[in-house]
């Protein structure tokens, strides 16, 4: 795994699940499947501590069991899964805006343990809405509508089964496996409102203790645990962001007529396929909503614009049934990620350098006089701005000779432009970006701390004499405690920590954007 | 009696000869060889023909050329040749040809020397001569800024030794190649405004918002920032500076004549500024040796300390 990309997920765990864990995940990451005791043995933790460590990253779905050969249990962690944890906040808003608030809060219940029951993720869920509820003074809701929430999403494959357990002969667990059909893992299971089994007690036990012993109310979807499915999140993403590209490369109608293209192919296109599936053009003017009022006239012309555009967006196929499309996925986010390396090439460098990046994409390889005369860039200067470039990396360098004994002068150097490795350049820096908004954050907080206490102090107080019911001014007394600069302070603080937080989520979306284009284009390489 | 009139005869026949070897050159403009000397005049040797061809050259009657192995024989037309070299010897015509041949690309002086054979200190001292006789000048190169080509005096130095309309004096003219690339585009924004306004239809806007290279190149010929006439390709050259700066994309279209047409027009950015962009971190010129607990490290980041306050 990269160094970067260790070290970004070794900070995540370490802020939101603490040391022990943080440092089990990173042994795992540098060394791959362990057992226990060699965990225990490289970083000096005790057994039992790794134990709930493990325990810890299993329920949230980045540790994975297995049995080797030799018959002991190994440990494995992805570490794709667990740095994908700067993502939640984008997979909570995009429930919210998609299903709602109730949705909003079954995605936060389920992120933030990993795994859970439906009915016991459902009922937490009702139980906050009622809180936020009654303080606003509006009526409760009941759990049915949590559930109805949850069945939509397991539906449209937001939410998912976890893997069934593999046990062995004495019915110990072994291993987890992804079950053989992707559709029994978005069965919901049958339930009725209010039911739950009662575990029959032991008949070992003597009566007497058996009462003494609770009941335990076991809820009737025992067993049946539920995640978040990231594939499908992922795949929403992608598309929003085409929807987006369009949107900015022609106008939001076109947006439209791609997103209801999209929602069309949805179902019949292989995940991860480089174009979407076919689509005639009357399936999508059919699909389109009425409200948008636009006759078959101008959907043919969007559909020709799209088609001849440079980005390649659509194209058409053939012209049975008056015409065949499909959306080039691909092309599409080759151009996206095309476009952020020349916005890193352009911020980081300037524009005069951006010109010469392009000029190379275009033409593929060129000599450095050639590549002078397309820029119009003044020798020295080009020579210098291409140097830097190449000292980086973003540009590679290819001699061929014209002689035999290779001399210099009778050399052709050609320079050219390899996307895929300055992609994954960039995609390094991000990580480290990321890692050190994270630390810079926790700095921040701790260099605030003392005054961060004091604020949740009074926030507490105040919170006590409202329930206790006081008045304004003994409030009021409580809140001026805190001085002026001290407030500045508390300000300033809370602008920096929401800045780094903003760009953290930001560089995740350059991080979205890159991975994608690189898994698609490994899956999609011929092999020679 | 036989040998005076043999003596008196000879002046006689050697001024024929060369009067007769001048009206075969007149006959035959594109040049005669030694085959047809002799066949025309067979009474005449060897010897008496290479004097009389030698005198012809001498006083610049006649033209020596190389034709693969043979050597031919042209007449001269030179009148002004004859007045502006006069007084110079050989080596000095030599030379003069030499650079006359290399027409209006020039002649590098490494050239002149090979072509020449002669040394390097007494070419250069012909050199002079014949620039201070203002018969050659010394045009630098904009390839290479060290080197010098000759040309006759009269020429106009081509396109590929000065750069053509970009360059002068050597110098590239970034200011105005600058300035033409800010115009072309706020044209062509101003266009694709216009055509967004005015059409309703998304494709006759978008077809609106395309402009000729020929359209924009009367557009600058009218705006007069340019002191040097410029030519289409020039503006088209341009234009394809946009194209690589990622604000204009261009297409073809073909008309009736024939000729492709080629087509500009403004495009917005597929983003704005990407997410590590917004950091001090992707612009950061030492991020390769940042990390916790160093030297340079996010806690001790002075970039981040600026951008955070």
């Amino acid at each position: 795994m990269s160094k970067c990309k260790v070290e970004l997920a070794y900070q995540i765990l370490k802020e939101l699940h603490g040391e022990v864990v943080a440092e089990i995940a990173r042994h795992l990451m540098k060394f791959g499947p362990r057992h226990i005791k060699l965990i225990s043995e490289v970083t000096q933790l005790r057994v039992d501590q790794i134990k709930k460590g493990i325990c810890i990253l299993i329920q949230h779905n980045f540790v994975k069991f297995d049995r080797n050969k030799k018959g002991v249990t190994e440990y494995a962690i992805n570490t794709d899964a667990v740095s994908l944890q700067l993502r939640y906040p984008r997979y909570i808003y995009c429930a919210k805006t998609l299903y709602g608030d109730a949705a909003e809060l079954l995605v936060e219940e389920l992120l933030q343990n990993g795994q859970s029951l439906m009915s016991i993720a459902s009922e937490r869920v009702t139980q906050r809405l009622n809180e936020a509820l009654e303080a606003t003074g509006n009526p409760k809701i009941t759990s049915s509508l949590v559930r109805d929430k949850f069945g939509l999403m397991v539906k449209t494959h937001f939410l998912r089964r976890c893997q069934t357990v593999l046990t062995d002969d004495e019915n110990r667990v072994i291993s987890s496996e992804e079950p053989k059909e992707t559709e029994s893992l978005f069965i919901l299971p049958p339930l009725e409102v209010g039911s739950k089994r009662k575990r029959n007690p032991d008949g070992s036990g003597p009566p007497s203790k058996r009462s003494k012993t609770e009941e335990m109310d076991i809820p009737p979807d025992d067993g049946v645990y539920w995640m978040v499915n990231v594939e499908r999140f992922h795949q929403y993403f992608r598309d929003q962001l085409i929807i987006n590209c369009v949107n900015s490369k022609i106008d939001k109608q076109a947006g439209e007529i791609i997103r209801n293209m999209l929602r069309l192919s949805e179902i019949k296109t292989e995940p991860h396929s480089t174009v979407s599936a076919t689509m005639t053009i009357t399936e999508i003017f059919h699909s389109l909503p009425k409200e948008l009022g636009m006759t078959k006239h101008i959907v043919e012309q969007y559909l020709s614009i799209l088609t001849e555009d440079s980005v390649d967006v659509i194209s058409k196929v053939c012209d049975s049934s008056g015409g065949l499309y499909v959306i080039n996925i691909f092309r599409v986010l080759k151009s996206l990620c095309q476009a952020h390396i020349e916005s890193f090439v352009q911020e980081r460098f300037g524009s005069k350098c951006l010109r010469i990046f392009r000029v190379l994409i275009l033409k593929k390889h060129l000599e450095q006089k050639q590549i002078e005369e397309y820029a119009m860039i003044p020798t020295k200067e080009a020579k210098e701005l291409l140097y830097n470039m190449f000292a980086e990396h973003f540009i590679t360098l290819t001699e061929i000779s014209k002689t035999v004994d290779h001399a210099p002068s009778r050399t052709y150097y050609v320079f050219r432009v390899n996307i895929d490795q300055v992609a994954r350049i960039i995609l390094e820096k991000c990580y480290k970006a990321a890692g050190n908004a994270i630390i810079r954050r926790q700095m921040e907080v701790a260099k605030h701390k003392r005054v961060l206490d004091k604020q949740e102090r009074v926030d507490a107080i105040i919170a006590s004499l409202d329930q206790a019911g006081a008045d304004e001014a003994q409030k009021e007394e409580i809140k001026e405690t805190i001085t002026p600069p001290e407030k500045e302070q508390l300000e300033r603080c809370r602008t920096t920590v929401n800045m780094l937080e903003q760009s953290e989520i930001q560089t995740d979306e350059t991080i979205f954007i890159i991975e994608t284009y690189l898994y698609y284009s490994l899956l999609n390489t011929p092999i020679k | 009696m036989a040998a005076s009139v043999e003596i008196k005869q000879e002046p006689v026949e050697g001024v024929d000869l060369e009067t007769r070897i001048i009206n075969l050159c007149q006959q035959n403009p594109s040049g005669i060889n030694e085959e047809t000397i002799k066949d025309d005049m067979p009474q005449f040797d060897v010897k008496q023909r290479v004097t009389a061809i030698n005198r012809l050259l001498s006083t610049g009657r006649l033209e020596i050329f190389k034709s693969g192995s043979k050597l031919i024989y042209r007449i001269k037309d030179g009148q002004s040749t004859n007045n502006q070299l006069k007084g110079g010897d050989n080596q000095e015509k030599l030379v003069y040809q030499i650079i006359k041949e290399a027409g209006n690309k020039g002649i590098w002086i490494r050239d002149i020397r090979y072509k020449s054979n002669l040394l390097m200190t007494q070419l250069n001292k012909i050199l002079k001569n014949l620039e201070s006789k203002k018969l050659i000048k010394a045009v630098k190169s904009v390839a290479a800024s060290k080197k010098k080509v000759y040309m006759l005096y009269n020429l106009e130095p081509d396109r590929s030794v000065t750069g053509g309309a970009w360059y002068s004096d050597q110098d590239f003219e970034s200011e105005f190649v600058e300035v033409l690339n800010q115009q072309c585009f706020k044209y062509l924004q101003q266009k694709a405004i216009t055509a967004a306004e005015g059409k309703s239809d998304p494709v006759a806007q978008k077809n609106g918002s395309y402009a000729s290279s020929s359209e924009i190149w009367t557009f600058i010929s009218k705006l007069g920032i340019s002191k040097v006439q410029l030519a289409v390709e020039d503006i088209e050259t341009i234009l394809d500076t946009l194209v690589y700066d990622g604000k204009v994309e261009e297409s073809f279209l073909e008309a009736q004549s024939g000729d492709k047409k080629r087509l500009y027009r403004s495009i917005k950015p597929l983003i704005e500024t990407a997410g590590l962009m917004r950091m001090p971190c992707g612009s950061c010129p030492v991020v390769d040796q940042c990390r916790e607990g160093g030297v340079i490290s996010p806690i001790t980041c002075v970039y981040m300390k600026d951008w955070l306050s």
